[in-house]
């Protein structure tokens, strides 16, 4: 079975009219790497919440099916217990500060000094943890006085250092720039071989093409299309619906139109425009071209 | 931003490394014999031959001074002056200013009441300076202090620098939106207003995603705490807590004595 395994979510917040999640049912496998995608308000979020345990154990609210990881259900967990699974990080870094702690050293090792991890194990830990997501020279400066994108990756750290068997990310890299983001994204992967369950919610398409395993679609709480990024981020059917896409794809939908485009399948990454252009445009030459520029994410 | 956001000061000495409740009961210590010891010269006493030596020997005596002059001083002054002045007591006037009295007696009691004002905030200017407050917290949650009262005291001080910036973008973006924040004591009132819906709501917000935040780190777990830092309690500590409480009930006693 599944190693997550969601089976027709519905929930509605506290004093709301619509769900915010309708129906959802997903299955991940252990050490899969699903994105989830979607328009603002789609639900992704509260997906997230789900997943971590918040939904129904800290937003109340009412929800049926049911939600297992590792082959427990969370309505008969308690959330305390649920969060030694499941690693939540989200979006905004500065809320995700405990503000209990002076350095970001102490910051990271919070989580450890809460569950009781023993102290010679908990510094090992830490400094593995921030070796893996290259912030060790951040060791000793308050997380207060970091920029936004470091903030990001304390915040990350302080949940993979918990080793969570799923890891739930929702925009982890919003304040980041590309480079950042690139890296990230690859220690979130090699998180994922070395046999971490990961679900990520990003806008970032080109980065979900080349790292992800499978992208979830979700628009008004329900799951519009699930499948291979390749195949969803470049559906018509995700266009038609207010969902953005990357420039590649944008651009060589446009192409298309006009002939331009002969491939079957639409771009993601700027690796695979340039493969698509070259068949059509004479003068292009994908393998001098200059690269580099147009990496950047959204 | 604020790169420090704590009094402490990073120093290795004697006194740095006693153990923070040991820190704790010895300027509490000092404050009750300044407050309670029936020797007038008391207070003043231990400004000299406590407060002083241990500043030097903490090895931040020159912190410690500035933070004395600047801002203990002055206020103390002003206590001795008030007392000086108001205190109706005593019949020998010494000095006369319109209708204010100053006599031999509410000079004595002034100036002890300052010096014992000055003792008082001179001893946890000294614990400030050389307490890290992880630690103490982690010392005194390790003794039993509920982790949650722990939490919400680091975590408050450590957020009003914050709050103090936020509310400073806040009105900065207000303003720049035609807000008045300068003109009139009311008028000013008047266009505070705007500023307490961003603050309080997105306070709330904050406090909900915090709140997640540190859940999610296992903050509410039933697992037995541990401590990144290792803070030793050795005998000697001990020893130094129970004299010093013997001293404060000798105090007391003494206080009390039918003389
Ligand atoms: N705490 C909350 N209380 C009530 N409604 C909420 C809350 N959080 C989100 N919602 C609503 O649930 C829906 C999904 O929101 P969310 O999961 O945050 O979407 P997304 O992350 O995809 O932008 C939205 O309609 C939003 O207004
Ligand atoms: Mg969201």
């Amino acid at each position: 079975m599944a190693f997550v395994n969601l089976q027709n979510v519905t929930y509605q917040y506290p004093l709301t009219k619509t769900p915010a999640l309708q129906n959802i049912n997903l299955q991940v496998d252990e050490g899969e790497f699903v994105a989830v995608v979607g328009p603002n308000g789609a639900g992704k979020s509260t997906l997230c919440y789900a997943l971590a345990g918040f939904v129904p154990h800290f937003f109340k609210g009412e929800i049926s099916g049911t939600i297992e990881v590792a082959g427990k259900e969370s309505s008969k967990s308690t959330l305390d217990e649920w969060v030694l699974n499941v690693g939540l990080a989200f979006q905004n870094p500065f809320n995700q500060i405990s503000g209990a702690k002076y350095t970001v050293f102490e910051e990271i090792a919070f989580g450890l000094e809460n569950i009781g991890v023993p102290r010679e194990e908990m510094k090992s830990r830490v400094e593995d943890a921030m070796a893996l997501t290259g912030i060790r020279d951040l060791a000793d400066r308050s997380p207060y006085s970091l920029s936004g994108g470091q903030q990001q990756r304390v915040a990350l750290t302080s949940i993979l250092v918990m080793r969570p068997r799923l890891l739930v990310l929702d925009e982890p890299t919003s304040q980041m720039d590309p480079i950042g983001t690139r890296e990230v994204f690859g220690t979130i992967r090699k998180m994922a071989e070395d046999g971490m369950t990961v679900v990520l919610v990003e806008h970032k398409m080109e980065w979900i093409a080349q790292f992800a395993d499978r992208v979830v679609a979700l628009k008004d709480g329900s799951i519009l299309l699930e499948g291979k990024p390749g195949e969803v981020l470049t559906s018509d059917l995700l266009a038609e619906n207010g969902f953005g896409s990357s420039r590649y794809t944008s651009t060589a939908r446009e192409a298309k139109k006009r002939g331009l485009w002969r491939k079957e399948n639409l771009p993601v990454t700027l690796d695979e425009a340039v493969e698509g252009f070259a068949l059509t445009l004479p003068f292009s030459s994908p393998k001098g071209a200059p690269r580099g520029r147009g990496e950047s994410g959204k | 931003m604020h790169e420090r956001l704590s009094f402490h000061i990073k120093r290795d000495s004697v006194i740095h490394r006693l153990n923070p409740l040991t820190k704790l009961v010895l300027i509490l210590a000092l404050i009750l014999i300044a407050f309670t010891f029936p020797w007038y010269w008391a207070p003043h006493f231990l400004l000299l031959l406590a407060i002083i030596p241990l500043g030097i020997l903490g090895r931040v005596f020159p912190e410690f001074f500035k933070t004395a002059t600047r801002l203990i001083l002055p206020a103390a002054s002003f206590l001795f002056l008030m007392q000086a002045f108001f205190q109706p007591i005593g019949e020998d006037v010494i000095f006369k200013f319109y209708f204010l009295d100053i006599t031999q007696e509410s000079l004595m009691f002034a100036f002890r009441n300052a010096m014992r004002v000055f003792v008082m905030v001179s001893a946890f200017t000294l614990f400030l300076l050389t307490t890290h407050p992880s630690e103490l917290m982690s010392d005194l949650t390790r003794r039993g202090l509920p982790p949650q009262f722990a939490y919400v005291i680091i975590s408050t001080l450590q957020i009003l620098p914050q709050m103090q910036a936020k509310a400073q973008t806040i009105i900065a973006a207000q303003r720049s939106r035609g807000l008045d924040t300068e003109s009139t004591f009311l008028k000013r009132a008047g266009s505070v207003l705007p500023l307490v819906g961003p603050l309080v709501f997105g306070s709330l917000v904050e406090v909900e995603e915090r709140a997640i935040a540190i859940e999610a780190r296992g903050f509410t777990s039933k697992n037995v705490k541990t401590s990144l830092y290792e803070i030793p309690d050795p005998s000697f500590d001990k020893f130094i807590r129970w004299s010093l409480l013997g001293l404060v009930i000798l105090s007391i006693a003494a206080n009390l004595w039918p003389s």
